[in-house]
């Protein structure tokens, strides 16, 4: 995952915007926690998403605590209580989808970049053994999504749903895994394809430009150039639109504004600004 | 049951007004039409269907039980219009079982020839289904060109091309330069399905 899963901080109410900064830094605590100080380097907006999601799932978010930044003594922060194991899951989702970041690294990077990763792979299996100990359906849906890419990457035939499909498919299992009953497990199914589908493709649509240059796969190469930024905002908004047609079935209670804000001002926001290169948050300095 | 208030996410103390105005919102929000073709299309229908019995229900406890709820009824009208003289019957009843490797094995055994219209609109399905939206939109496409004048395909296409404008919050996605430039022919579709949403509903109402 790769961090694109962000609010527009001005569409957010101010309480609002405390509470995912809470979420966000629980989430760090429990890093450090679970694993080690540096893995709290790993945290991402990505799993930030998806501990928050689940924390609105089960209802577990509890209050409110104050504490001290790790990185920043001087700073006060809130934290977000859990009852549940949320953070714990979010954790190990961040370093498992680490752990196999920097294995693709060093299959298709640049010499620094190798000898970089070689240097930080040892730590992160460690912790990645870890991470897939506590929780195997994880590790599973993260390992099989690895295998199912490399394969389609070799089919220079694959259109973009099929290249899209292994990552929409990953989160989709992860997220339908929280379902009570069947009908939920279904939404959460869409739900997670649908944006795994969208991370993908803005990832790809992100890096098109480093990947023509270095030879590197990209579902988006064979496009034509003329329309092609078009053609990436549809496919794109088609993603959001079904996973927000899901995400209305959820009844989402808690931190319903800041999923909301993030379904319907962060996610075509940050796509707006990969695709066009438009600045973030420009409405904010206009005001 | 579950309280009608609280399905409508109205206080019992909210004005006729108000109460009208939430479940106007909330039935826009599960229109059939956002969940045409979706796998989740009867969740969607059976949202529909408490948000419409919470409104009959709140309605004539206000009317002291008389009169009929105004919402009931628009629900039915919405399932899925599958013609039985259709040549891929038995895929359609595939699809509609969520039976989609069964359904694309027979589309994709049906010899070049007979690849008609509905082939690709059938073809399109499937692949909605399985989440694979671009390449639906492309078989929807073809579906639309090679028999302009039906309902069916027309409406499958429609709704992908509302997808890919995605304008929920009025945030625009396409960047400044798009959005300036006034009504383009997507504008005019739209505008045109804003329309017959209206007179499908005045319908619907009467």
């Amino acid at each position: 995952m790769f961090g694109y899963l962000q609010v527009q901080k001005s569409e957010l109410k101010v309480r609002e915007w405390e509470a995912y900064k809470s979420v966000y830094c629980g989430l760090c605590r429990q890093l450090g926690r679970d694993y080690s100080f540096l893995t709290r380097l790993s945290l991402s907006y990505d799993c930030t998403f998806y501990a928050m999601l689940l924390m609105s799932l089960e209802r577990s978010c509890s209050g409110f605590q104050s504490g001290r930044c790790r990185f920043d003594p001087l700073k006060k922060c809130k934290f977000a209580a859990c009852e549940s194991d949320s953070y714990s899951k979010a954790s190990a989702l961040s370093v498992i989808s680490v752990y196999y970041k920097l294995k693709d690294d060093l299959a298709d990077g640049g010499f620094f970049k190798k000898l970089a990763v070689r240097l930080a792979l040892p730590f992160f299996s460690r912790w990645h053994k870890k991470a897939a100990k506590r929780y195997p359906m994880l590790e599973e849906a993260a390992a099989a999504m690895m295998e199912a890419q490399t394969e389609i990457e070799r089919d220079p035939d694959a259109g973009i749903d099929a290249c899209a499909h292994p990552t929409a498919h990953m989160l989709g299992t992860v997220l339908s895994a929280e379902a009570s009953d069947d009908g939920k497990r279904r939404v959460l199914y869409e739900f997670g394809y649908n944006i795994g589908r969208w991370i993908y493709l803005i990832d790809a649509a992100d890096d098109l430009e480093k990947d023509v240059k270095k030879n590197n796969f990209n579902p988006f190469k064979n496009c034509e150039s003329e329309g092609l930024r078009e053609y990436q905002t549809s496919v794109l908004n088609q993603s959001l639109a079904r996973a927000h047609a899901a995400y209305s079935l959820l009844d989402t209670v808690d931190f319903k504004g800041i999923l909301d804000n993030m379904l319907l001002y962060g996610f075509p926001s940050k796509q707006n600004t990969v695709i066009y290169g438009l600045q973030e948050e420009k409405d904010e300095r206009s005001v | 049951m579950k309280d009608p208030y609280e399905v409508l996410g109205v206080s019992p103390g909210a004005s006729d007004e108000e109460i009208k105005k939430a479940y106007r919102e909330l039935a826009k929000k599960y229109h059939p039409d956002n969940y045409a073709g979706s796998p989740l299309a009867d969740l969607a229908e059976e949202k529909m269907k408490e948000i419409n019995e919470a409104y009959d229900a709140v309605t004539n406890m206000r009317q002291n039980g008389g009169g009929a709820g105004d919402a009931s009824g628009s629900s039915s009208s919405y399932s899925g219009n599958s013609s039985s003289s259709s040549q891929f019957y038995s895929v359609r009843v595939y699809i509609q079982r969520n039976m989609i490797p069964e359904a694309e094995k027979i589309l994709d055994s049906t010899p070049e020839g007979n690849r008609t219209a509905e082939w690709h609109y059938l073809k399109g399905m499937c692949a909605f289904r399985k989440g694979w939206s671009d390449q639906a939109t492309t078989f929807f496409q073809t579906a639309v060109n090679m028999d302009p004048n039906n309902q069916e395909y027309r409406a499958a296409l429609n709704n992908v091309t509302n997808q890919r404008n995605y304008n929920y919050g009025g945030y625009k996605t396409g960047g400044s330069t798009v959005s300036n430039t006034g009504c383009t022919c997507c504008d005019i579709c739209a505008a045109y399905m804003c329309a017959d949403c209206l007179c499908s509903c005045c319908r619907a109402g009467c």
